[in-house]
């Protein structure tokens, strides 16, 4: 085939597969598109195109550059190192508590659910699924002949001892995911129910999903038992791709590839082993030195980028990447204080505790923020609905956000407020963790130079930083969330008067909600979480989205990208290729 | 000489004791909440509220002290409170080898550098040679271990890929693997100790060699390198034993930054990441461990007194 005729051939895939209104390709899906055993092509064509992630690669498989590579040797063994982490503390789903630790429990433990690199629910342990009109029933007819790595064969028990486990928050931190969950009920040896409180329209994609979120990643009873809890939580027994063959904590964690996976195609390779390593020229060391040829973990330490980079024997893969990054602001401080997020917004801009909140925001040069704290890698946040969303992304929220950059307004409302270029605003406090401390800095010195404040940086070690942040005893702090792949990530958890992280051990006669709460958006996150179509859906999240935007929930700094660097020697697919997660099982050796 | 050794292992196990009580009672003032890293992300008021129960932090101080000293006297460290609730003892167990290891082959290299160089400064006073040590000393000195450690990484590892740039295997894998990935954390901690060691040996050395004894081995013919390591050496080595003592001590737990930086979970690693998480229970056996080695140490560096001068006697 001629390029001429390679080029005429990818064109008229393309304009065959939007055969769609291209402005919002979502028109006309229904239910039945998204349900069964299987999406098809052109309902993944329209979910992708809605993602903003609708490429040649999809439309041509074959002639995507990365389709030959992908082709490569089955066996071989795959040495990684997880950044920015001593050890893996945990396996166990019912105690995972951080990405990198799901990030591995994936690979070898299924769940019913498992989203695709489309950020699209596909089923795992789930053949195939129906949901009742009311969207409150999830009938689930389950994979047949899987089996555990100890041998015991999977059945619909199996999710019954799942679901029970993680309900009791006595066994599992995670019995709030499935908390909206009234009975799950056994239909036959390969069929279960669920019953909703009320409809979830990320049921599928969040409760079930096996990685982030881990209350359905399906244990192994007998495991359990054989192995003893502290046991289980070093080699636990799935029916995932790989087995856990060794685990000295700390050290290294061996993974071999499982015989009787239920892919006979998968995983590729035959054995993988994961050192932790908390140190960045060691890292990059070790990745130069072709000690390792992958890295997992935290994020690719942002000064390493670069230099990895110019390094021809390795690939470097940036993406957008599921989470958020803000400078929270306690709303109870004297000079910040806002007691009631309700009012509409121009009467909130007549009051000097909110001038000062969004003086702070507007003053936030998010692009000089990720050019100096982030070394160029990042993305602009206005919002907790992140990127790589995609579909439910608002790329206007930048430009119409309250928040949106202007230092000439920020300084304005600075001086209304009684602070004219700063003078008379006490130093405050900006806590960080020790790794975030640079990231301070630059916010700190972009404070002072925008609007004439000394912001003091103050790291803290994680666990008191979270304790002081749940009591909302401080100041101003940089965090936010690292694996949102669905709206209620952001939404329900960080930006509700009841999310989780809303100041729930405050003193809560002093303080009557924690760093924010606003009656629209909660009415709004709580609509889009039971809103089925996803056009609706996607307009309830933006208008959630834009409330705590405008109305200063925080002030929203950077979505981090998703930097993967492997060397060459590697082949990682397109659909080994999901922000934030590793599909171990799909790569293989050149 | 047995009722000696006796006494002193009663009085350690009441400085054990001590140091454990201290721990427990100080690491509750530490400001952090064990059981809000634990739930991280996680949290919810009912996961809190039976984490701690199940922990037992709803109970009294008292009450948790006196439940975790039986545990203890009875061999019972408990468990990890954080991830997957390892006993402590295993960690610790898992960790010592490493630790010991990572000692052991620092100190060697330390000795291997510092007793030629001490000898030397000293029996060469302000030659060139002496000032080579001294600034080799000083140097030693004043270069962080952890610098020295990303330095041999770039050239060992990265450049000239001879040596792992991080990890630790077991003895049990073989002795080259064994090795290999200890070399560079032991030369990088080695150096900073084989400094100190040097300049002790040599101020030492310096004193011995003015005492009458030497002129008279001198003037009875010896040959100088009898001289030198038959009576100067071991007179001149009480001080530098206790030195060598506390370095080794100070080893077992003051190797985190380069266990950190070679990717090996030694026991100083384990103490950090257990007061990072306020894992109680790990701290509080970590730190009983780390006690035991410097009691023990400084008892072995008492006996070693005697064996070294024998006009050393205890009873």
């Amino acid at each position: 085939m001629t390029d001429k005729d390679l080029h005429q051939r990818a064109m008229e895939e393309l304009k065959d597969a939007y055969d769609f209104d291209h402005r919002d390709p979502l028109y006309g899906l229904n239910r039945d598109d998204i349900r069964g055993d299987t999406i098809s092509r052109r309902a993944t064509l329209r979910l992708l195109a809605a993602g903003g992630a609708l490429s040649m690669a999809h439309v041509l498989p074959g002639l995507r550059p990365g389709a030959a590579m992908a082709a490569g040797h089955s066996g071989g063994a795959l040495d990684c190192a997880w950044s920015g982490v001593g050890e893996i503390v945990t396996l166990d789903p019912a105690q995972i508590n951080q990405v990198l630790q799901f990030q591995i429990a994936s690979n070898v433990m299924s769940g019913l659910m498992h989203i695709d690199n489309s950020l699209v629910a596909q089923g795992d342990l789930a053949e195939s699924w129906d949901v009742s009109e009311d969207g409150l029933m999830y009938t689930i007819k389950l994979r047949e002949g899987v089996t555990f790595h100890n041998g015991d064969a999977f059945d619909a028990d199996d999710v019954v001892f799942t679901f029970n486990r993680s309900s009791d928050p006595e066994q599992s931190i995670h019995s709030r995911v499935i908390g909206n969950v009234a009975q799950l009920e056994k239909l036959s040896d390969l069929e279960v129910r669920f019953t909703l409180k009320r409809p979830q329209a990320s049921f599928l994609t969040k409760a079930l999903e096996r990685a982030s979120g881990r209350a359905m990643t399906i244990v192994s009873r007998g495991g359990i038992e054989a192995l003893g809890l502290a046991q289980y939580g070093l080699t636990p027994v799935g029916t995932g791709p790989f087995r856990v063959t060794s685990h000295q904590q700390g050290q290294n964690l061996v993974l071999e590839k499982f015989a009787d996976y239920y892919d006979p195609e998968r995983p590729k390779l035959d054995k993988i082993t994961i050192t932790p390593v908390d140190g960045v020229e060691p890292l990059a060391a070790a990745m130069e030195a072709g000690d390792i040829q992958y890295i997992g973990g935290n994020p690719v330490p942002a000064q390493l980028v670069d230099r990895f980079k110019n390094n021809s024997d390795l690939t470097v893969d940036v993406k957008p990447g599921p989470g958020f990054q803000s400078v929270w602001m306690n709303p109870w401080r004297d000079y910040m204080k806002v007691t009631d997020f309700n009012k509409p917004i121009e009467e909130l801009k007549q009051e000097k505790g909110f001038m000062v909140r969004l003086a702070i925001a507007k003053a936030l040069n998010r692009d000089l923020f990720i050019q100096q704290g982030r070394l160029g890698n990042g993305v602009p946040a206005h919002g907790t609905i992140n990127p790589a969303m995609g579909f439910y992304f608002d790329e206007t929220l930048a430009e119409t956000s309250e928040q949106a950059y202007d230092p000439e307004g920020a300084k304005a409302l600075m001086a209304a407020a009684g602070y004219p270029g700063g003078d008379g605003f006490p130093e405050i406090k900006l806590q960080t963790t020790p790794n975030t401390k640079r990231d301070g800095q630059v916010v700190a010195n972009i404070l002072k130079q925008v609007l004439g404040i000394s912001v003091a940086v103050d790291p803290k070690d994680f666990s008191v930083g979270i304790e002081e942040f749940q009591k909302m005893d401080f100041d101003l702090r940089l965090g936010g969330s690292g694996g949102d792949y669905d709206p209620d990530d952001g939404l329900v958890d960080w930006m509700q008067t009841s999310s989780k992280f809303n100041g729930p051990t405050r003193d809560k006669e002093a303080m009557p909600f924690g760093f924010f709460s606003e009656a629209d958006a909660d009415a709004a996150t709580d609509e889009q979480s039971v809103t089925a179509s996803p056009e609706a859906r996607r307009e309830l999240v933006q208008a959630a989205n834009a409330i705590t935007s405008n109305k200063v929930a925080c002030g929203f700094l950077y979505h981090p990208v998703d930097i993967l660097v492997y060397s060459n020697a590697v082949n990682v697919p397109a659909d080994a290729r999901i922000p934030g997660l590793h599909e171990l099982d799909r790569i293989s050796l050149a | 000489m047995a009722a000696y050794i006796l006494r002193r292992l009663i009085g350690a196990a009441l400085v054990m004791i001590a140091v454990a009580t201290l721990v427990f009672f100080m690491l509750r003032l530490v400001p952090g909440d064990p059981i809000a890293a634990m739930l991280a992300e996680a949290g919810s008021d009912e996961a809190r509220e039976a984490l701690t129960r199940k922990l037992g932090f709803d109970q009294p101080l008292i009450v948790q002290y006196f439940k975790w000293f039986g545990n203890m006297l009875q061999g019972d460290l408990g468990a990890s409170i954080y991830g997957s609730n390892q006993p402590v003892s295993k960690i610790i167990v898992e960790a010592l080898p490493r630790t010991l290891s990572l000692a052991f082959l620092s100190f060697v290299i330390a000795l291997i550098i510092a007793i030629p160089a001490g000898i030397i400064a000293a029996t060469r006073k302000n030659s060139a040679a002496d000032t080579a040590v001294s600034l080799f000393a000083f140097l030693g000195l004043s270069m962080p271990d952890f610098w020295l450690a990303i330095l041999l990484i770039i050239v060992f590892a990265a450049n000239l890929q001879w040596l792992p740039a991080i990890g630790y295997e077991p003895l049990s894998a073989g002795l080259w693997p064994w090795l290999s990935h200890l070399i560079l954390p032991s030369i990088a901690i080695g150096t900073g100790f084989s400094a100190i060691i040097a300049r002790m040996i040599r101020s030492a050395m310096l004193e011995v060699l003015n005492a009458d004894y030497m002129r008279t081995a001198a003037s009875k013919g010896l040959p100088t390198r009898i001289i030198l390591l038959r009576h100067a050496f071991p007179n001149a080595l009480i001080p530098v034993i206790t030195v060598i003592g506390i370095a080794f001590a100070l080893l077992i737990s003051g190797a985190v930054v380069v266990e950190n930086v070679f990717a090996i979970k030694g026991l100083g690693r384990v103490l950090i990441q257990g007061i990072q998480n306020r894992d109680y229970p790990v701290v509080q056996g970590a730190v009983l461990v780390v006690s035991a080695f410097f009691v023990l140490s400084n008892l072995l560096v008492d006996l070693l007194y005697a064996v070294i001068d024998p006009r050393i006697r205890y009873s």
